[in-house]
């Protein structure tokens, strides 16, 4: 009998520290996967800091803020698709489709239509996108894919390969404005993080796009309407590279079909950086502005440095597959970890 | 028994997919204080019929009624409205997100549009409290085991309004006490008046609850019995078809040579979950049994042998080679196999056919062999015509889709993959789990027959009516540590019962089976 009582109190304790390994273990990855981003970011700024000059002066520092800024916002939307277990590749060619068209609206119709007009055109790419995707089941990344040519050449077509300026200079307000030193856009993207964040995280709909992201069969079987869920999160990122593009215009004043060339792949390394795991079913807003302004950080200290331009290809690429393992390490540790606990 | 009037009712419902029926004029009515039994052998039509109800799938021809009115479901949506309320064998759980996301996705609790995360955890826990669970609302669904996930799947489906609950082998994954506390739960539903289907290979728990008990075989009901002074055999008859050969221990007679070295050799091993090191050894033709509570570290101890899982400490030994635990890759390189727990996850390639999910692990030829680099078809197909016949699989032809197959099929399948790397050493990890009465029959036989040729063999279960009919020697382990090995002659399901939950067994027992146990052991 008393055997037994010791090996029950055995079994207890034992349980306990099972569990509390565990604990330890979510964790750590859950730590990984929210502040991951934070160690290549330190990195960056402190190189930055230390070999690029006037990397610190007001002129650079408002630089950085401005790309970020317009980055991240794309980011927002590219991390909700990936939480949906999507992917957008067309967010460079909706952001150069929305420049021209709002440029040229802007000229002919005044400030506000063409802002109005630029947000449209990235809903309606989306919802292309979306309905693709969602009804015609074409993967994502094939649908996107399309349309990325589509939306390209439309750019193109439209200003017949040339490019349009911005005659009216109070537009460029929006991105060379500050609000207590801080610029206009990057104000903007934190604005938009707060309400992306809640949406993911304490809407239904974001819980949506995550579940359908995370196991679309849970998702269905649940009730949840899926192909709404799918287009609906496809809007909003078209309309989140509808108003990078606006911004992009706003800082430009001078803009053609060629913009945000190679955009996607940035995004992409942004979200997964941010802490967003390509396998979907989640997605980390903050992380992705943080990794908005550690690429915006790298572009212009490769600047400051006189380095070609070229090499932000091959930094954005490393950095990608940086991201990649880190996902991988993250989710090792906690399948080792948790394994029978 | 009930009489009050029906609350759901199957009529004459056919389901048929092209070339298969799946479910012919079937018939069934749930009255409000009834727990029905659904029974049948894998493949008999149960899952089709639990589809239906649910919503997820719409019959070929007949009707469904609710409150006596026909209803006609178009998502599972409809059928949650209508009172239906599904606990699925296969979690419909959503890895990433806790569990009280999870209990309520699909009717989260909002307050100003917004998910209300303390009013969800308040009302996650009040659930898990009358189930008497102690699993935390915020935890990620992905760090719980298989067992607790099943419990949130359970809760997850009272978490709704319901007045018919399904429960597809609600405890597949449970162990004794937590299977116990389930049981309580659901006869104090049916005391409140809900109308409950209960689908469970476990006759002793469809014995122990239902009341009445639809017996499906080949798609068709050909029972619709009341349960009193019902017995487990005549059960099993109905659902076979046929009386079932007693499954009776083969007189203990070892199959193997006690003057044989052992060919699997485990020293000193710790992994996650076994903090006790441990060591054992299996000869050729030995099938070790291994038993032990969820928690006791009986799956982790396979995974860590077949590398799925980090050895902290101790080594494998395969002849006389250390085998490379790091990956599985090491360890078949070794001659060591496993079928493990969830053969869905970890087991079939649902997209493939049986012939390539069974040829797909087949040993690789030489470098300048082509056979090596262009796949021969007409040799896959003999080899497969050869191991059908010698696993008993039932498939029309090999290209069929492996996902098609009922689950004892997919097993024998698995067996014949295991069969083809010409293993030395065979690990299973509850190798009947959802496999009917009958099959599980033919893989006992299976196993006796791979230990016959000479394969070393280690069966884990929690089952210990399994362990007993097929393993020589049974390895107990609790809460992590190695409790003790029953030699031969006291491999009972008493005695395995009993050693899994803490009591030595052969210190009482007689000081030759003491040290049978030590030599095995050593």
């Amino acid at each position: 009998m008393t055997t037994q009582i010791s090996a029950d109190q055995r079994s207890a304790d034992q349980r306990a520290a099972l569990a509390q390994a565990a604990d330890r273990a979510a964790r750590t990855a859950a730590a990984l996967e929210r502040f991951g981003v934070f160690i290549p970011f330190v990195i960056v700024a402190v190189l930055g800091i230390i070999l690029a000059p006037n990397f610190l002066s007001a002129a650079n520092i408002g630089n950085v803020l401005v790309n970020a800024a317009i980055l991240a916002i794309v980011a927002y939307g590219m991390t909700l698709v990936i939480a949906l277990r999507g992917l957008d590749l067309s967010v460079g060619s909706i952001q150069a489709l929305s420049a021209v068209v709002c440029a040229t609206a802007v000229n002919q119709m005044g400030i506000l239509p063409g802002i109005v007009v630029g947000l449209i055109v990235g809903a309606l790419v989306g919802l292309v996108n979306g309905v693709l995707i969602a009804y015609l089941k074409v993967p994502a990344f094939v649908a996107t894919l399309g349309t990325m040519g589509i939306a390209r050449g439309a750019a193109l077509v439209f200003t017949d390969g040339g490019s349009v300026l911005v005659e009216n200079k109070d537009f460029g307000l929006f991105a060379s404005g500050k609000l207590l030193g801080i610029p206009y856009p990057f104000l903007l993207a934190i604005a938009i993080l707060a309400v992306m964040y809640i949406v993911l995280e304490r809407t239904p709909f974001g819980r949506h796009v995550c579940a359908v992201g995370g196991r679309p069969d849970a998702a269905s079987e649940s009730g949840i309407n899926v192909s709404r869920v799918t287009v609906v999160s496809f809007v909003i990122v078209g309309v989140c590279a509808g108003l990078a593009g606006l911004l992009l215009t706003s800082q430009l004043g001078f803009v053609d079909g060629t913009l945000g060339t190679g955009l996607e792949l940035q995004i992409i390394a942004i979200a997964v950086l941010g802490g967003t795991s390509m396998l979907g079913g989640s997605g980390n807003m903050p992380g992705s502005l943080v990794a908005a302004v550690l690429l915006a950080m790298i572009a212009s200290s490769l600047n400051l440095l006189n380095i070609p331009s070229f090499y932000q290809y091959l930094a954005v690429g490393v950095l990608l597959l940086f991201a990649l393992s880190l996902d991988t390490l993250r989710r090792r540790i906690q399948r080792n970890r948790l394994m029978g606990a | 028994m009930s009489t009050k009037p029906p609350i759901l009712e199957v009529r004459q419902i056919t389901k048929s997919y092209p070339g298969v029926t799946a479910l012919k004029d079937a018939t069934l009515t749930l009255r409000p204080g009834e727990i029905r039994a659904l029974l049948g052998e894998n493949g008999a039509g149960k899952s089709t019929m639990i589809k239906i109800i649910g919503g997820l799938q719409a019959p070929t021809s007949g009707e469904l009624h609710v409150n006596g009115a026909p209803v006609v479901f178009s998502g599972s949506l409809d059928s949650q409205n209508a009172g239906i309320s599904v606990v699925s064998q296969e979690f419909r759980l959503v890895p990433q997100m806790t569990v009280a996301e999870n209990i309520f996705l699909g009717h989260e609790l909002t307050r100003g549009g917004l998910i209300s995360r303390r009013e969800q955890t308040e009302r996650a826990r009040e659930l898990l409290d009358q189930l008497g669970l102690d699993i935390s609302p915020g935890r990620r669904i992905d760090s719980l085991t298989v067992a607790d996930q099943q419990l949130v799947e359970i809760t997850r489906a009272l978490s709704r309004d319901f007045q018919v609950l399904i429960m597809d082998e609600p405890t597949a994954a449970l162990n004794e006490a937590e299977v116990q506390k389930l049981l309580a739960m659901v006869e104090k539903l049916r005391d409140r008046g809900a109308a409950i289907l209960y689908v469970s290979h476990r006759l002793p728990e469809v014995l122990r609850l239902a009341s009445t008990a639809t017996v499906l075989r080949d798609g068709q009901v050909v029972a619709d019995i009341s349960m009193e002074g019902v017995q487990e055999p005549e059960l099993v008859e109905l659902m076979l078809g046929k009386a079932l050969e007693a499954e009776s221990r083969d007189s203990h007679e070892r199959g193997w040579n006690p003057d044989d070295a052992a060919v699997l050799e485990v020293t000193d091993l710790r992994t996650a979950g076994i903090s006790q090191p441990i060591s054992f050894g299996v000869r050729p033709g030995q099938i070790l049994g291994v038993a032990g509570l969820v928690g006791s570290g009986r799956a982790e101890l396979l995974k860590a042998i077949f590398g799925a899982q980090r050895v902290q400490s101790g080594a494998v030994r395969v002849g006389d080679a250390r085998v490379d635990t790091s990956s599985p890759a090491g360890a078949i390189g070794s001659g060591i196999f496993m079928l493990g727990e969830d053969r869905k996850a970890e087991g079939i390639l649902p997209h493939l056919s049986v012939l390539e999910n069974t040829v797909i692990s087949e040993p690789q030829r030489g470098l300048f062999d082509p056979r090596r680099w262009v796949i021969g078809r007409r040799e896959e197909r003999k080899t497969f015509g050869e191991l059908k016949e010698g696993l008993r699989i039932r498939v029309d032809r090999p290209e069929r889709l492996i996902g098609a197959l009922s689950g004892g099929n997919q097993q024998k399948v698995l067996f014949g993959r295991a069969v083809l790397t010409q293993c030395r050493v065979l690990l299973l990890n509850e190798p009947t789990r959802g496999v009917d009465v009958g099959a599980k029959a033919e893989i006992y036989q299976l196993i006796r027959k791979l230990a016959a040729d000479g394969v070393a063999i280690v069966v884990s279960s929690s089952e210990a009516a399994e362990l007993a009919a097929v393993s020589d020697d049974c390895l107990v382990l609790y809460a992590g540590a190695h409790l003790d090995t029953l030699p031969p002659e006291l491999v009972t399901e008493d005695n395995i019962v009993a050693a899994s939950l803490g009591q030595r067994i052969t210190h009482s027992a007689s000081l030759g089976a003491a040290s049978t146990s030590e030599e095995v052991a050593n």
